[in-house]
């Protein structure tokens, strides 16, 4: 059995936007004598668009009309229509994510480009889609290596911390190429991020630029930079552009790799350091030699500037276990929040863990629909799955009252058991999944099922926009 | 070297190993360490080691790396060696694991457990392990008595017969089969099907759902039975389900879920899994190669 499913990555970051299309191949890796393992096997772009300036009204409104023609264009383009895309995501990155009218953008591009392309943002996760979107993750698992991947865009830098394959950390810097913007013609400084403003003499809106003039901001952000992998020791400097809301990284004895529009100007910088009217060919250069002093040899990835497209495009979904339950689901499900039982409780009083938990979700309106997430046992007994269902049944009752129906998410391989087991006492709808890791604060998106039924497609995210 | 030389030279190895014996070679060597058992301590259960977990190689390139790779696979990686030798606990583990793929194959499931689930026992026309194992034939036939208790267990036309069968291993009915079997009636019962009580099978073969089928007229026979164990698990469990099983019925015409136990399919999970094919199979009438082409014809 092999299933290929269009998906459609969008980025809108701080200085540009892209799109690319991509096939993702489903297939059953189990033998025929065994219970169906269905995973996709294959990630292939078919589609890159081309990469535009991120249209804007005023410095803190996104131009959505502008953002939705581009990816109205790119569609007719590409030759795909709405009703062929399968899943997808869409991502509102760096600065960008921080306009008043984001998360508005954001949803109604994700509405109009497909029934099952997600609204995606948050400078974690960010790092992650970009980091895979470049191969890193692949390549420290190949190679047996910690990778400290730093996407380096117009606003942010983010950065993954991946060994052996295994995501380890991530960050976010205020560092990016187009914190200040130079009016190519008149060479005047045209904007300063309100992170940098004040902070260095004479770099202010209107001065002429020079690259003596911002040679001091550069050093700031290369040594940020560098403190981040452990190659300087950390000071407050790492601190001070280490995004809000997010922990500073803390890498030592790990390989480099870059991608974002920045990593470019590292590998082929520009002749003319004006050419973008911003300071990421010079950020580029800086970082270049930082680097050559110290002899360090970068890893390269197999994206730069389409990383975080490309990881939003293809490989923000994944695929729940192969055998599942679910019944009378109106799929696709949106953005419902995790509620994570933590192993100690679930050994414990797990009914009154989950109704104690359940009511942090509740607001003046209510409760409203969360997604229940447990890790499960390896292999239980019949009786521990009848316990663990009437367990999440009695929980989970204030719930049911209001309407809203249960969806269990478990890590081990336990959910058509468990789904079966609850069938008979729930009525209508009823969800089961396992094969997925989630923590409390992520969201959920979960598709209609997928190769033959066995599967449903689920994008697991966070969507803290970072407060202002 | 006949047999009864072949013996005493083993009687005489392992009670050297065990410290009993005084070394009648040259070469003495005191076995001082094997006093465990007088001091009240007991020996290392090596079985309980997880072999995806062990790695013996001295002064290796990347540690780190062959475990992520050990993870994946249960064969014997990455032991190490005592020259051109495996190392002592590597054979024996390797022994330890074998002697219960033997004793698996060898012994019988307990009747209290048969009991204790509310199994119906009954028994194909092997009388002994011995004849089981060397007449394939006769394990997959009952004679008159046990026919009669089949019908009666299961009345006429059913529309499944569950059948636990002893098969090759023993010890993965009694690890594997209860659960199972218990998720396999709470899905079936999902569904609205009903499938009554359990036939427990003796020196039993797949084969044996035939006969079953034949003599019950079950649309489907769903038989939980041990598989040939191997030194990754002695306790792997297989479900053959059957649609319109009767004598003669080609092979092709059976699905079979295998690989069911701890580390593999859990038997709750497969339980859950089973049930839904026996509801699949009864809607399209079909099992084997036949409902996966049915099934592949729809899909993908």
């Amino acid at each position: 059995m092999t299933e290929t499913l269009k998906s459609v990555g969008i980025d809108i970051g701080t200085s540009t936007t892209q799109l690319v299309v991509s096939e993702l191949t489903l297939q059953n890796q189990s033998n025929p004598f065994s219970v169906p393992r269905v995973a996709i096997t294959e990630k292939t772009i078919v589609y890159r668009s081309e990469i535009y300036f991120t249209p804007l009204l005023s410095d803190t409104v996104i131009d959505a009309k502008g953002v939705r023609e581009i990816v109205a264009g790119e569609y007719q383009r590409a030759g795909i229509r709405r009703d062929e895309v399968q899943t997808g995501a869409v991502i509102i990155t760096g600065e960008t994510a921080r306009k008043e009218n984001a998360r508005e953008v954001l949803s109604a591009l994700s509405e109009f480009a497909g029934d099952f392309v997600v609204a995606t943002a948050g400078p974690d996760l960010e790092s992650i889609l970009a980091a895979r979107g470049a191969g890193v993750d692949e390549i420290s698992k190949d190679k047996h290596i910690s990778v400290l991947h730093y996407d380096i865009g117009g606003g942010t830098s983010n950065l993954a911390l991946y060994s052996n394959g295994h995501l380890r950390a991530t960050s976010c810097l205020d560092v990016g190429g187009r914190l200040i913007k130079i009016d190519a013609g008149s060479k005047r400084i045209a904007y300063v991020s309100p992170k940098l403003e004040g902070r260095f003499p004479g770099v202010v809106r209107g001065a002429e630029a020079s690259e003596a003039l911002l040679r001091p901001v550069l050093d700031e952000m290369i040594q940020s930079l560098l403190e981040a992998a452990g190659l300087e020791a950390p000071s407050a400097l790492l601190e001070f552009y280490t995004t809000q809301g997010t922990k500073p990284m803390k890498a030592s004895g790990v390989h480099l790799s870059f991608s974002g529009g920045v990593a470019d100007c590292i590998y082929t910088p520009p002749a003319d350091w004006l050419a973008y009217g911003d300071m990421g060919p010079l950020l580029g250069q800086g970082i270049k030699k930082a680097l050559d002093r110290r002899g360090v040899q970068a890893v390269q990835g197999v994206e730069t500037i389409r990383a975080t497209v490309v990881g939003a495009g293809a490989h923000s979904m994944d695929v729940s276990g192969s055998t599942i339950y679910y019944r009378d689901v109106s799929f696709p499900l949106k953005n419902i929040p995790v509620l994570r039982i933590d192993p100690m409780e679930e050994s414990g009083d797990l009914a009154s863990a989950i109704s104690e938990k359940l009511r942090w979700y509740a607001d003046e309106g209510g409760l409203s629909q969360v997604a229940l997430a447990l890790e499960g046992e390896t292999s239980p007994s019949y009786s521990r799955v009848i316990a663990l269902a009437e367990a999440i049944q009695a929980g989970l009752a204030p719930l049911l009252q209001q309407g809203f129906f249960p969806i269990v998410v478990l890590e081990r391989d336990l959910a058509k058991v468990l789904g079966q087991a609850m069938a008979p006492t729930i009525s209508g709808t009823l969800l089961c999944l396992d094969g997925i890791s989630v923590s409390n604060g992520d969201y959920i998106d979960i598709g209609a099922p997928v190769a033959g039924g066995t599967v449903v497609p689920v994008v697991v995210k966070t969507l803290a926009f970072e407060k202002k | 070297m006949n047999e009864t030389e072949l013996r005493s030279l083993v009687e005489r190895m392992v009670a050297e190993l065990a410290g009993q014996a005084p070394s009648s070679s040259g070469k003495t060597t005191s076995y001082q360490q094997a006093d465990h058992a007088s001091s009240g301590e007991m020996l290392k259960d090596i079985t309980e080691i997880d072999l995806r977990k062990q790695y013996l190689v001295k002064n290796p390139y990347n540690a780190t790396a062959f475990l992520e790779l050990k993870a994946k696979t249960p064969a014997r990686l990455g032991m190490g060696r005592a020259g051109a030798r495996y190392k002592t606990e590597t054979m024996l583990r390797m022994r330890a694991d074998h002697a219960a793929a033997q004793d698996s194959v060898f012994s019988l499931v307990e009747e209290d457990f048969v009991k204790q689930n509310n199994f119906v026992a009954v028994q194909t026309l092997c009388q002994t392990k011995d004849e089981y194992l060397t007449r394939p034939d006769r394990g997959r036939r009952f004679d008159d008595e046990n026919q009669a208790i089949i019908k009666k267990t299961l009345g006429q036309s059913p529309k499944v017969a569950l059948v636990i069968g002893d098969g090759l291993s023993s010890a993965a009915i009694e690890a594997n089969a209860k659960d199972c079997l218990q998720a396999v009636r709470a899905g079936l019962k999902t569904f609205g099907i009903d499938p009554g009580p359990a036939l427990f099978v003796k020196y039993c073969r797949v084969g044996a759902s035939d006969h079953i089928g034949e003599l019950t007229g079950a649309e489907v026979v769903c038989m939980l039975v041990g598989e040939r164990p191997g030194l990754v698990t002695a306790e792997s469990m297989s479900a053959y389900i059957t649609y319109g099983a009767r004598i003669g019925i080609p092979e092709s015409k059976r699905t079979v879920i295998s690989n069911i136990h701890r580390q593999g399919t859990t038997a709750v999970e497969a339980g859950a899994h089973i049930a839904e094919l026996v509801k699949t199979m009864l809607e399209k009438k079909a099992s084997g190669v036949e409902l996966a082409q049915m099934e592949r014809g729809r899909g993908a």
